[in-house]
């Protein structure tokens, strides 16, 4: 009699199953996580992880036990990335370092999810980099990131409102490129000089084209003539950077905490006046229809000649040679002057979680982002600028050398000579401000409505949506 | 055998359960089946039921997720009823649902007959693929494609019908235009669901049905409106539930094409939703607006199936 066991089917089945087991775990890479190691978790927007690797790449070669993990949210203008990351908040998922421009700083702010950098600025034993950083950096920008007296970003770049120009069909209809102090009633006459109709009235070739949104729009329109859509004030505080920082810096005299957008007045006169301007511009075919967009929607347009005017920042100098555009077929100027000639702003960098699980390591890569080893190796800036430096010394006219425009010391003009130039209003509120403005802007250049009914519209809801959120400003 | 004399033998439940009689296979068939079912009805009122109920929490609550929430009874409602922007997102959502289901399950219909006419293999095979296939696609990416051909001033459709002597048509920029445009572009993206439904609904009918009514006398349009449709009814009913059910849900044509614009004409239910929860962060708000839309979907639905007593014929 044999001893060997007949295997009975249960037992080949266990045997199965340990042996697949075995398999699984024998094919897994030992791996011994180091017990210092550290991942931040950073967010960036529109553009992919590719363009701030290089500064990852400084922050691991500095500090070989952090991993950088990127979270890349896209929309098609801040406030939908805003609302992306509120609804990864949401979900449970963690960021440690978020990215916000103007649109979306006191909004993170305001909700208790960016943390306050004072204490880390001043209680940094390096101030010889603050010191570099805000010599670099104008004071409108660091003002712009504040809130309620408290600096919530380092700013890594900004977009100014400016006039670019399609200088070939400028050429094509004897205009030149317009000198700095040109006005409205000048943009006007080359705006329907460049519009060109078929036979049957439709226009084939643009004088101006925009697109809806908070920034860059027709608000620029509104800054000229004199509005806004809501008060504009400065909060108190921010001491502890103007004199810490900007002791004798003209720029920054009179300068608080940041600002305070309180009390709607989106049907002021001023601001009907500039609706009326830009609707006047579409009914007689110089505009085409208004639609939604970012920055980019126009660039395809407007490099096949199908443009001559559009509001841009520093951002299309790189993105028009990317869409094929050389040098010298596109350049800049100031917005023109209307009632004043106050420009519009729009800045942008990353913030620090509240609820960051490595803060400190978060920090030093805020830190090493717009260091000058940052500015130099970020796709940002390099090899083109397709955002504007916030820092002064990378948006002089050799960054713009290889692409154009030929004016683009404007872009950091419209900050250091204008010194009425100020930000988009973005109270922590914004997102559905933004909503309301879009939308009323369509009433009006759909024709469904006049620009003062669209207006007053606005101003309603505006004052009803201002009139529903809890106290975000400390003296109310 | 009674409880009492289970007991005595002293087998409880399980004795109950594993009884060697016709009583207790019913039995074991019965809990056997109910553990079929629990992974799915568990699933169902996690991810589904669930949060209904706590939907409807919320929208009592005011609630940002930064701060605690605030209990304020019904004034969610009470804002929501009025509310403007909501009165015309509903209104636009209904205008577009009655045009969107009704031109699917038309034309879906309508190329269901064309094809199921079709003879030659190779052709019918091409038809339908060429049909479903949109409706493989994103709905993303096809808003993003469909924008760009409804481009007023550069798109290709106002090109070539330019060149037959028609107006630039404003598509996307017009109140009057948006929610046209946004039916034809659902329409051709869902109309493949649609025509398959209708194309195995015609492939079901009887031949001596269809023979019967030619004897009698019935053909063309009367044996399609008296024979074919009738038989096709149950079919035209799951086509019409499930098109109200996805198109009150719409969102990612409008939003993606128009974000809602001009104005508010292409504004949906689904959008002043998200943009009430994740866009405002008024997550009570956004709650109540579900909640209502919700009731929506089911006052239609309940409609619809008691309607349908009257008109379905299941065969």
């Amino acid at each position: 009699m044999s001893n060997q066991k007949k295997m009975s089917r249960r037992d080949l089945l266990k045997l199965a199953g340990a042996g697949s087991a075995g398999l699984v775990m024998s094919g897994l890479p030992v791996t011994v996580v180091a017990q210092d190691s550290v991942t931040i978790k950073v967010q960036t927007a529109g553009l992919d992880d590719n363009t701030l690797q290089p500064v990852a790449d400084i922050m691991i070669a500095r500090h070989p036990n952090v991993e950088v993990e990127w979270v890349v949210l896209t929309g098609i203008d801040h406030e939908e990335v805003a609302a992306k990351i509120l609804a990864l908040v949401a979900a449970g998922e963690s960021i440690d370092v978020g990215y916000a421009a103007t649109e979306a700083c006191q909004l993170f702010a305001g909700q208790g999810l960016a943390a306050p950098l004072d204490d880390r600025v001043t209680g940094d034993p390096d101030q010889d980099f603050w010191t570099d950083f805000f010599s670099d950096v104008h004071p409108s920008l660091v003002e712009a990131m504040m809130y309620e007296g408290s600096l919530y970003e380092p700013p890594r770049d900004f977009n100014a409102a400016n006039m670019y120009f399609n200088t070939n069909v400028l050429a094509e209809n004897g205009f030149d490129v317009p000198g700095s102090d040109w006005t409205k009633d000048d943009f006007v006459e080359i705006a329907r000089g460049t519009t060109k109709k078929d036979d049957s009235g439709n226009s084939e070739v643009f004088g101006y084209a925009w697109t809806n949104r908070l920034w860059g729009s027709w608000m620029p329109w509104i800054f000229v003539a004199g509005g806004n859509l809501y008060t504009e004030e400065r909060a108190p505080g921010g001491g502890w950077v103007w004199d810490g920082y900007y002791d004798g810096d003209a720029a920054a005299d009179g300068r608080g905490g940041g600002f305070r957008w309180r009390e709607p007045i989106a049907n002021s006169p001023e601001v009907v006046e500039a609706l009326q301007l830009v609707v006047d511009l579409w009914q007689e075919g110089v505009t085409p229809d208004i639609e939604m967009g970012s920055g980019q929607t126009l660039t395809g347009f407007y490099s096949t000649g199908l443009l001559c005017m559009t509001p841009a920042g520093g951002f299309w100098a790189g993105r028009l040679g990317n869409e094929g555009m050389a040098k010298g077929e596109f350049d800049v100027q100031y917005w023109p002057n209307w009632r004043n000639q106050k420009h519009q702003f729009g800045t942008g960098g990353h913030w620090l979680a509240t609820v960051a699980t490595a803060p400190d390591e978060a920090w030093e890569f805020m830190k090493i982002e717009v260091s000058h080893e940052g500015f130099q190796s970020s796709e940002f800036f390099n090899p083109v600028i397709i955002t504007t430096p916030s820092r002064r010394s990378y948006s002089q006219k050799d960054a713009f050398e290889s692409t154009g425009p030929a004016n683009s010391d404007v872009f950091y003009g419209t900050l250091d000579d204008h010194p009425s130039t100020s930000p988009i209003p973005a109270p922590p509120w914004s997102n559905p401000m933004t909503t309301i403005f879009t939308t009323g802007t369509s009433n009006a250049m759909s024709g469904a409505m006049s620009p003062q009914d669209s207006l007053d519209l606005m101003q309603q809801e505006l004052e009803d949506l201002t009139a529903r959120q809890p106290q975000y400003y400390g003296d109310n | 055998m009674t409880t009492a004399k289970i007991q005595a033998d002293g087998g409880g439940l399980w004795h109950w359960l594993m009884q060697d009689t016709m009583d207790g296979l019913r039995r074991r068939r019965a809990v056997l089946g109910y553990l079929f079912l629990l992974p799915t009805l568990l699933g169902i009122f996690i991810f589904t039921a669930g949060p209904v109920f706590v939907s409807f929490g919320l929208s009592l609550f005011r609630w940002n997720i930064f701060k605690p929430p605030d209990f304020v009874e019904f004034a969610n409602y009470e804002r929501l009823l009025g509310d403007v922007r909501i009165a015309i997102s509903f209104g636009n959502t209904l205008k577009f649902t009655v045009l969107a289901v009704a031109t699917q399950v038309s034309i879906g219909l309508l190329l269901a007959m064309g094809v199921h006419r079709i003879t030659q293999t190779a052709m019918r095979y091409y038809f339908r693929t060429a049909f479903f296939l949109p409706l493989l696609m994103s709905g993303a990416a096809v808003a993003v494609v469909m924008g760009y051909i409804f481009h007023k001033e550069f798109g290709p459709l106002n090109y070539y019908l330019g060149l037959m002597g028609v107006q630039q048509i404003p598509w996307k920029t017009s109140a009057d235009w948006v929610l046209i445009t946004i039916v034809i572009m659902s329409a051709w993206r869902n109309l493949g669901f649609t025509f398959v439904l209708f194309l195995g609904g015609l492939s079901n009918i009887s031949r001596e049905v269809l023979d019967a009514a030619d004897v009698d006398g019935a053909q063309g349009f009367r044996r399609l409106w008296s024979v074919t449709i009738p038989l096709l009814s149950p079919q035209i009913l799951f086509a019409a539930v499930t098109g109200v059910i996805g198109a009150v849900q719409v969102f990612e044509e409008p939003f993606i094409m128009t974000r809602g614009g001009p104005g508010n004409a292409s504004r949906t239910a689904v959008m002043v939703l998200y943009e009430a929860a994740f866009k405002n962060i008024e997550y009570g708000y956004g709650s109540a607006i579900a909640v209502v839309l919700f009731l929506v979907i089911l006052a239609f639905t309940l409609v619809q199936m008691w309607m349908s007593r009257r008109w379905v014929f299941y065969q």
